[in-house]
């Protein structure tokens, strides 16, 4: 926790930190890339977790949908995670004690490693064992409330 | 006073739009749903984008993936439209002279006519391209106007709320 509070000091003294900050359109920038981020992101995770329940994309495999997918959920992933940083770095100690980012956050470390772990681990192989397709179904239905309350949660970061 | 900014005031001032204006929790949980609705039709619109651009999905005909994708483009849009409309509601009165409002409508009414002409010209043609992976030339340009124009949507969006204030 104290490494948490030492690193978010550090954030918003950097200059990125500082430039945010005092910046009247830095913010609301970030916030939109953020937003498009959002959009790429979302959908494709949307795609691959109805195709691991079978409710979508049946035409390909699983796994063929997985890997397909697997660039735009890894950079949708990594764009939301930048612009969630900058926006954090104008102003870390209004969020840092803020529960809903909290729980965001919590949120976020738990659905990484549902999520990813199984869109990489389908996207490598050929098809779903028949074994584990129970599994996948279950990873795929908590992947998609997790991201869901991710977005709820985030949301009410700016009404607390 | 134009009829519009007057329809615009009467529906301000209606049961429903004073409600979802009182609420504490009703707009944001509308603007959440909304927010959610414009990723799954966006998300999906661009995976058909990139395809038509042989960027992903090279292997699987465009015809395909556009009919896997677009039940899916449509329960969002259905999402998408009830929870805009309602936000709508709520700040009709607002919204007439929000310029950010006004741009975003221009851009959706584009953004329907696109697929139109898509629909009405090459890709009636789709089977004599279907597995290309170099879509034609046609076909990628109304993908990049796809992608161009939903992001613009998506920045007019929100900066309605930033114009508001």
């Amino acid at each position: 926790m104290r490494f948490l509070v030492a690193l978010s000091h550090w954030l918003g003294q950097t200059h990125l930190g500082v430039f945010i900050r005092d910046s009247s359109y830095a913010f609301a920038a970030i916030e939109m890339l953020h937003l498009l981020a959002l959009a790429i992101f979302g959908g494709s995770i949307i795609l691959v977790d109805l195709r691991f329940l079978n409710l979508g994309f049946k035409t390909q495999t699983a796994p063929a949908v997985a890997r397909e997918l697997l660039p735009l959920t890894i950079g949708g992933v990594i764009a939301m995670a930048i612009s969630g940083v900058l926006m954090y770095a104008g102003g870390p100690m209004r969020y840092f004690n803020n529960p809903a980012f909290q729980l965001k956050m919590v949120l976020f470390v738990i659905a990484l490693a549902i999520h990813f772990p199984l869109q990489m681990i389908a996207a490598r192989s050929l098809e779903v064992a028949p074994g584990r397709q129970r599994l996948f179904q279950a990873a795929a239905v908590a992947s998609l409330l997790l991201w869901f309350a991710i977005g709820f949660s985030g949301r009410v970061i700016g009404y607390l | 006073m134009p009829t519009l900014q007057h329809i615009c005031e009467w529906i301000y001032t209606t049961h429903l739009s004073t409600s979802i204006r009182q609420s504490p929790y009703s707009f944001p949980a509308i603007e959440t749903i909304h927010t959610l609705g414009i990723a799954a039709v966006v998300g999906t619109i661009a995976i058909l984008d990139l395809r038509l651009l042989g960027l992903i999905m090279k292997k699987e005909p465009v015809s395909r993936i556009a009919r896997q994708l677009l039940p899916w483009t449509w329960a969002g849009f259905a999402v998408m439209f009830v929870t805009g409309l309602l936000l709508w509601i709520a700040e009709s009165q607002t919204s007439y002279s929000n310029w950010a409002f006004r741009a975003k409508m221009v851009l959706l009414l584009l953004v329907g006519i696109n697929p139109l002409i898509f629909h009405l010209t090459i890709y009636r043609e789709v089977n004599t391209w279907d597995l290309a992976n170099v879509t034609p030339r046609r076909a990628r340009f109304a993908a990049v106007s796809s992608l161009v124009l939903w992001a613009s949507i998506i920045v007019f969006g929100r900066l309605i709320a930033y114009v508001n204030t």
